[in-house]
């Protein structure tokens, strides 16, 4: 049996409202359909940018080889 | 100039599929799309052999050959990468592939196959490196980084090599000059009764 002083549920409610809200929302503002470049079209590298060579030799590449020999 | 290549040493490869986990998770790669899998020859059955494929980056690529739209085009170091944005998805690059390297998302209505999806080396494609647009079309660019495909430098037995073609090519070199001609694996002599010449 429910008490006359209990605070009416409203305030819980609200609290569920907004987690859900949040729930949706959230993902939403991560998404970006233009893979976030603010609607404007993507920076493509130019017809000389794109075949240059991209390997580079660093010492993460180095240690690579190092550890494929043992 | 360092031409990219991949080595598969099949005496160590143990169809463990690191690999192509490792591609599927870096790059995001969805869902019946497989850039790279391993492939057994002989499977339970003594001698059986592995090897992990996706594109092998061709010098003269078949696939940039039959392209209708040009969407292929390679780098200076040996890389065969695709342009998405010109891919009409027509599927002639699958046919004329001899590793059965391009795959396609068939998403679309009336058994359209969609943008033909390949491994990019972990180059990613013609966008902006490392931009969020190249992620979403290509996966990550770890080349870009300073880095190397991930399945080469997740493979738990070293059997795939990825790199400088010269440099892998020694360091395969080495093992088989190490190991003799054949597999040079603990147990092989007592399971499937193979002497290692010297």
């Amino acid at each position: 049996m429910t008490e006359q002083n209990d605070p009416p549920p409203t305030a819980r409610r609200r609290f569920f409202g907004a987690l859900g809200l949040a729930a949706v929302a959230a993902p939403a503002a991560a998404f970006e359909v233009d893979g976030g470049t603010g609607g404007l079209p993507p920076a493509r590298e130019s017809e000389a940018e794109k075949r240059k060579a991209r390997y580079r030799e660093t010492d993460h590449v180095r240690a690579y080889y190092r550890t494929n020999r043992y | 100039m360092a031409r990219m290549k991949f080595l598969c040493d099949s005496d160590r490869c143990i169809e463990c599929n690191a690999c192509v986990t490792a591609c599927k998770n870096e790059h995001e790669v969805p869902w019946g799309i497989n850039r790279r899998r391993v492939v057994t020859i002989g499977d339970g059955k003594p001698g059986e052999r592995s090897i992990s494929m996706a594109c092998m980056h061709c010098t003269d690529a078949p696939c940039a050959a039959v392209c209708p739209v040009a969407c292929f085009y390679g780098t200076e170091d040996g890389l065969v990468l695709h342009d998405k944005d010109l891919c009409i998805g027509c599927g002639y690059c699958f046919y004329a592939c001899p590793f059965g390297a391009p795959q396609y998302p068939r998403v679309g209505n009336f058994g359209g196959r969609g943008k033909m999806d390949k491994c990019t080396y972990c180059a990613g494609g013609p966008q902006q490196d490392n931009s969020a647009v190249e992620y979403m079309q290509y996966g990550s660019n770890r080349i870009a980084e300073g880095k190397l495909p991930l399945c080469a430098e997740m493979c738990s037995t070293k059997a795939l090599l990825a790199g400088d073609g010269e440099i892998i090519a020694s360091i395969y070199k080495e093992r088989v000059q190490q190991r003799g001609y054949g597999s040079g694996a603990w147990g092989w002599r007592t399971a499937y009764k193979e002497e290692l010449p010297a």
